[in-house]
């Protein structure tokens, strides 16, 4: 058989291995990045607001607006976070989803974070929201996004992860602002930096696995 | 002179490389999905994904989306064994006229 073959057909072998499998990664994109992300975006606007006082959610005059500096940390940051979103996923490059099982648990996290997108700068504004009920809100919308990720692909970190917000969600309406500040911060490390981390270990090893350049 | 080593004739064929390819890339995909990459037919897609699945290259998985039938094809531990395989014996056979 291989007589009969050209080394200019071998290559293209080669050719068509190679850039089929880099199309058929491009389809599995890595999202580990996010959750690291989005808890490193929570801290910082958290150590925004809190700037020359107490630890707290939002600093002392969030919802009266009276001081400018921790007034713009939330809305800043998200937004900020946003756009390195967007940015940082343009340049991977349109999602060629694989399955509808990929494209089940995008569409959860753009409704949820579509949703979150717009109720809580809506809540800044008109400030009716003290720091319990939003820590309660966000925890149990993480909780939502983050179960239903992981029951579909019966991913138990993940789940482990939802059972973690949706308790600091129920812990957030009781106790002081400073237990409500470190339920929080636990919460974001465990679910958004750790787990992100952890996903991006698992996303790492799993590409050493492929046959990159065999 | 050291021997020439033999292609998998399974793995051999265009389509079926460009399937396996793509499934060691994307882990598992969805026959519309690999219609779409390889630009096959029906036809002829489902005939070289059943010579894959026979072979124990990959394996299929068929389930009901909406009401929908659909089938999810994974590489198997097998299929990737054979692919490495495949590429060391194209590497070897080309030599230095290699040009990737």
């Amino acid at each position: 058989m291989q007589d009969e073959m050209s080394a200019r057909d071998l290559n293209e072998r080669l050719d068509l291995i190679q850039s089929m499998i880099a199309e058929g990664r491009r389809s599995t994109e890595s999202w580990g990045w996010v959750f690291l992300l989005w808890g490193v975006a929570y801290y910082v606007a958290i150590a925004w607001a809190s700037w020359g006082g107490g630890l707290s959610i939002w600093g002392h005059s969030y919802l009266s607006m009276g001081s400018v500096r921790s007034g713009l940390a939330w809305p800043v940051t998200m937004f900020s976070a946003v756009i390195v979103t967007l940015a940082i996923g343009l340049r991977k490059g349109r999602p060629r989803r694989a399955s509808s099982l990929v494209r089940s648990v995008v569409s959860i996290w753009l409704a949820v974070g579509i949703a979150m997108l717009l109720i809580f700068p809506a809540f800044g504004f008109t400030g009716r929201l003290e720091e319990h009920s939003f820590v309660a809100l966000v925890a149990a919308m993480l909780g939502v996004a983050n179960g239903a990720s992981g029951m579909i692909l019966r991913w138990k970190a993940q789940i482990a992860c939802a059972i973690v917000w949706w308790i600091s969600s129920v812990g957030a309406c009781f106790g002081s602002v400073a237990q409500l500040t470190t339920v929080f911060l636990v919460a974001i490390f465990v679910c958004q930096i750790v787990f992100g981390i952890y996903a991006m270990i698992l996303e790492s090893r799993r590409h050493r696995r492929e046959i990159v350049h065999a | 002179m050291p021997e020439l080593p033999e292609l998998n004739p399974v793995i051999h064929g265009k389509l079926r490389l460009a399937l396996l390819s793509l499934l060691a890339g994307a882990e598992q995909a969805e026959f519309t999905w690999l219609r779409a990459k390889t630009g096959s037919t029906d036809g002829n897609l489902g005939a070289q994904l059943l010579k894959l699945e026979e072979a124990g290259y990959v394996s299929a998985e068929k389930k009901f989306v909406m009401r929908k039938p659909q089938t999810v094809y994974r590489i198997t531990e097998k299929g990737r064994e054979a692919l490495t395989e495949y590429v060391q014996a194209l590497k070897q056979l080309l030599g230095p006229a290699i040009s990737v």
